[in-house]
């Protein structure tokens, strides 16, 4: 350990070495005082009522470039997110999650019980507010699935798996929760088009709002309030993806492994 | 000088460190603490980059579920990596 | 002479950052076993998206890609895009994050899988049982 330690270290010192003669030479660092061309065009129509052919109507630039000006992008990110998580499944495809209950789990001290029966509420509010007010403030369906995916990991190690199954969260279910955010995000995809049909004007595929040539718009305001047109759906929709997406996952990892092997059987010889 | 500068130089030597530690560590549980710890001077980086979007989702990301994941791996195959 | 101490500060960010692309390279290429190959995996994708983000700072006084008054006037914005981080690496890696991570998993039940079908995660006795 401590031999380690001083390779660290030296390490640092080295860095901290080759970092001065850099700056001597002229550096090579990054301190630029200004952006490109490109991030000028986002930063200067993300919200501009002014520019009603340009603008995403949403005041945060990130959301606005992952799911209007970027969106078929993050559409196959999606699709890569479900291949990975369909993958994962299929290592575990003859595995059948009925678990005997011996004697329920125990999991972890009453004290841990308890603080997380008070935490977790908080846990799931942090993270739905961060999905509806992904187009105001920093937040999104990435993030705010990736913060509600901590919750049935907390509850998997603090309660054990049993616990999960006796509130009926089963793979079977969240498997269903994640098709129905991905179908969601599929249908807000063609819905610009289905529209467009019915009503006989030209759009775009994951049109959000007014573009030139195609009137097609989503309501920028519900009431007084911004709601981003297609944003607050995609976000809604994605946190639902990412968050069962995970949860599958932590189900399945969570299965004891002597009950894996003897629902594999002899399977495993063969390969 | 300025001081967003000053802790992005500490927070990214202190990744370095944490890297180094984690990759060369033989016991695989105090590995994964190492690469936590990484993370979350990467963490203190984004903040310090203008980056609050990525600070939200890489925080529970590798803080929270990741480690959590090898944890699980490492329970069920084997702890100490072999020379 | 200040902004020579500040070039100083971002050169030493920069190059461990890059020394920690080349540890974990070296974690990923050298080490034999399959966890340890996933931990520096990981840190070798979170130090490219560091990189990424770091392509897109600009010199403080900066600010999030985040407008902060929902009825901007044209100055506000001009101002806004005067002052603020480049958004598009931030959207890039955000996505990144999350589809790596869930790559990750898929790694992760893979590795398992291996350690049920051959007993261990030392590649060097993997590649010696052949099946």
């Amino acid at each position: 350990m401590k031999r380690e330690l001083i390779t660290a270290l030296s390490l640092t010192a080295t860095v901290l070495v080759v970092a001065y003669i850099s700056t001597l030479g002229g550096g090579l660092g990054p301190l630029f005082s200004d952006t490109r061309p490109l991030a000028k065009v986002f930063l200067s129509t993300t919200l501009d009522p002014n520019k009603p052919m340009f603008t995403a109507m949403s005041p945060e630039g990130v959301t606005a470039i992952v799911w209007d000006y970027r969106g078929l992008d993050t559409l196959f990110e999606t699709a890569v997110f479900y291949l990975a998580i369909i993958g994962a499944v299929a290592v575990y495809r003859d595995v059948s999650e009925k678990v005997v209950l011996k004697g329920g789990g125990v999991g972890l001290s009453k004290i841990v019980k308890l603080v997380t029966k008070l935490l977790i509420p908080m846990n799931i509010a942090i993270a739905i507010s961060i999905a509806l007010h992904g187009h105001l403030t920093p937040g999104g369906g990435f993030q705010a699935g990736a913060a509600m995916a901590v919750v049935p990991m907390i509850l998997i190690v603090v309660f054990s798996r049993y616990f999960l199954l006796e509130v009926k969260i089963s793979k079977g279910l969240a498997l269903a929760l994640r098709s129905i955010g991905l179908i969601g995000i599929a249908f807000t995809v063609f819905l610009p088009i289905i529209i467009a049909l019915i009503s006989g004007v030209n759009s775009y595929i994951m049109q959000n709002q007014v573009k030139f040539g195609a009137p097609f718009s989503f309501p920028a305001f519900f009431g007084d309030s911004l709601i981003s047109g297609s944003l607050i759906l995609y976000n809604l929709f994605e946190l639902l993806a990412v968050t069962f997406g995970f949860s599958i996952l932590f189900l399945l990892l969570s299965i004891e492994e002597s009950l894996v092997k003897e629902q594999m059987g002899g399977e495993g010889s063969e390969h | 000088m300025e001081v967003t500068y000053l802790l992005l130089a500490l927070a990214m030597l202190f990744a370095l460190i944490a890297t180094y530690l984690a990759i060369v560590e033989k016991h695989l549980v105090k590995a994964v603490v190492f690469s936590a710890i990484q993370s979350i001077a990467f963490t203190l980086a984004l903040y310090l980059l203008r980056a609050p979007d990525i600070v939200l989702v890489y925080l529970p990301i590798t803080v929270g579920i990741y480690p959590a994941a090898i944890l699980f791996l490492i329970k069920k195959t084997e702890e100490v990596e072999q020379p | 002479m200040s902004t020579d101490l500040d070039l100083f500060l971002a050169n030493v960010s920069l190059i461990s950052l890059l020394a920690i692309i080349g540890i974990s390279l070296y974690g990923i290429l050298a080490r034999p076993n399959i966890i340890k190959k996933i931990i520096a995996l990981t840190i070798f994708t979170d130090a490219a998206n560091l990189l990424a983000i770091l392509v897109g700072f600009r010199r403080p006084p900066s600010a999030p890609p985040v407008l902060l008054n929902l009825q901007p006037s044209p100055s506000e914005i001009a101002e806004f895009s005067s002052t603020a981080v480049d958004p598009l690496p931030q959207a890039l890696v955000l996505t990144a994050v999350v589809i790596g991570m869930a790559v990750n998993m898929l790694i992760i039940f893979i590795a398992l899988q291996l350690y049920r079908l051959y007993g261990t995660l030392d590649v060097r006795k993997v590649r010696r049982l052949r099946g």
